[in-house]
């Protein structure tokens, strides 16, 4: 101690050894904990990680029973696997007045498009309702309707079961959350599901023409 | 110095505010914070901060925290693993992850409330150029990520509605700015008056 402080030129950092060493291990420690949480700072919102997992590896999916509007109860294995089409599925609630509104105009522009081009049979469109308490077949029969759906591209179901629901949400990654009057408010998406029944790609509902493009790919 | 008649005993307020901070992830105080992004974070998360910093309080002190100060000498190591923590716990998927898992919701209890105490001992020993260190990288990363959250139309957490970010964005925003505003006053207070400089 006296042999150290005697020496004329002490460095000011004397004594920080074990101070800048926790400072490097808390620095590093950090790095590694952000890079493995943001997926190397790609993803900082749990929408982006999701899909991203999905463009790794196509998510299997709960064979699920559900009921259309013409009230005829199937299941979700069984709707993806017939006519060996790939579906492109969104979420919606019949009463929305929000985001599914803009989702139904895009879902009725994909329509169009499917019945205009080649993709007719090779490419379905599934609305998913998730409020089976509220949406019962009438209440899909009067979406359909407002919507002008056409069965043979575009259908509409929900679960027979409301038990399934939390099932059905974790499987393709939806969060919904209660908003005022009533809504709902949910990350609306387009999810590509292929003729395996797998999910295997999620892009925005703003990018149709982007969904339409990877469905093609797949399309048989 | 004018100092309350009554005042709550150091432990006795650690443990107050530690148990409301806790409560908050447990049910029935639990749905709080998983209906709005203002109760998680502009209420929970700073609570379990300062519950941190009253902890420290209780057991600072030469037989206390004092053995680990030369791990910490002017604060410097607690000043980045706070500033680290309090960054990991602003993340909007860190957020959606602790509303809707159970193992890192209790992560972000004892990491925050880790942070809390760790600022206690770095600004015990910091100096006010480290203090401005941490200072001026919490207080305007908090200021402009709230007022991302607040301005953006962009859903970030999928746990919470745009509205409940909107507010929580504020509220963050206003917070940093207290916090630093205060910050700024107690060193004004703390300063030495009518000294001459010498270097000037």
């Amino acid at each position: 101690m006296n042999a150290r402080s005697s020496q004329p030129a002490e460095p000011a950092t004397a004594g920080l050894l074990r101070t800048f060493s926790a400072s490097l291990a808390a620095l590093v420690a950090g790095l590694v904990l952000m890079l493995w949480t943001t997926e190397g700072g790609s993803a900082f919102t749990t929408e982006t990680a999701r899909r991203a997992a999905v463009e790794r590896a196509p998510q299997p999916l709960p064979d699920l029973s559900v009921v259309g509007a013409d009230g005829e109860v199937t299941t979700l294995g069984r709707l993806f696997a017939s006519g060996g089409r790939v579906w492109i599925v969104d979420f919606v609630y019949t009463r929305c007045q929000t985001v599914c509104s803009a989702l139904g105009s895009i879902y009725q522009q994909l329509q169009q498009r499917i019945l205009d081009g080649d993709l007719k049979g090779r490419v379905g469109l599934l609305s998913i309702s998730f409020d089976p308490g509220r949406d019962d077949a009438a209440a899909l029969r009067g979406y359909a309707a407002r919507m002008r759906m056409d069965v043979d591209v575009w259908r509409i179901v929900t679960l027979t079961s409301a038990a399934d629901r939390r099932r059905l949400l974790d499987a393709f990654g939806i969060m919904v959350v209660p908003a005022p009057l009533g809504e709902f408010e949910h990350n609306a998406a387009l999810h590509i599901v292929d003729g395996q029944g797998q999910l295997v790609h999620i892009v925005d509902y703003d990018s149709p023409a982007q969904a339409l493009a990877l469905a093609r790919v797949l399309a048989p | 110095m004018r100092r309350p008649a009554r005042r709550l005993p150091p432990s006795t307020a650690a443990l107050l505010v530690g148990a409301l901070a806790v409560g908050l992830s447990l049910p029935p105080m639990r749905s709080l914070i998983e209906q709005s992004m203002v109760w998680h974070m502009v209420i929970q998360m700073p609570l379990l901060v300062l519950s941190g910093w009253l902890s420290m309080g209780t057991v600072s002190g030469p037989s206390g925290m004092d053995r680990w100060a030369y791990w910490n000498r002017y604060g410097l190591s607690g000043f980045i693993a706070a500033l680290i923590v309090m960054a990991y716990w602003m993340l909007p998927l860190t957020i959606d992850r602790a509303v809707v898992l159970p193992t890192a919701d209790a992560m972000k209890v004892a990491s925050l409330w880790f942070a809390g105490a760790l600022l206690r001992h770095s600004f015990q020993r910091a100096p006010a150029v480290l203090q401005m260190f941490f200072m001026g990288t919490a207080v305007p990363m908090a200021t402009w990520l709230g007022i991302h959250f607040a301005s953006t139309d962009l859903r970030l957490c999928n746990a919470y509605s745009l509205q409940s970010q909107m507010q929580a964005g504020w509220g963050l925003a206003a917070l940093a700015a207290t916090s630093g505003t205060g910050w700024l006053l107690g060193l004004v207070r703390s300063a030495p008056r009518s000294k001459p400089l010498r270097n000037a």
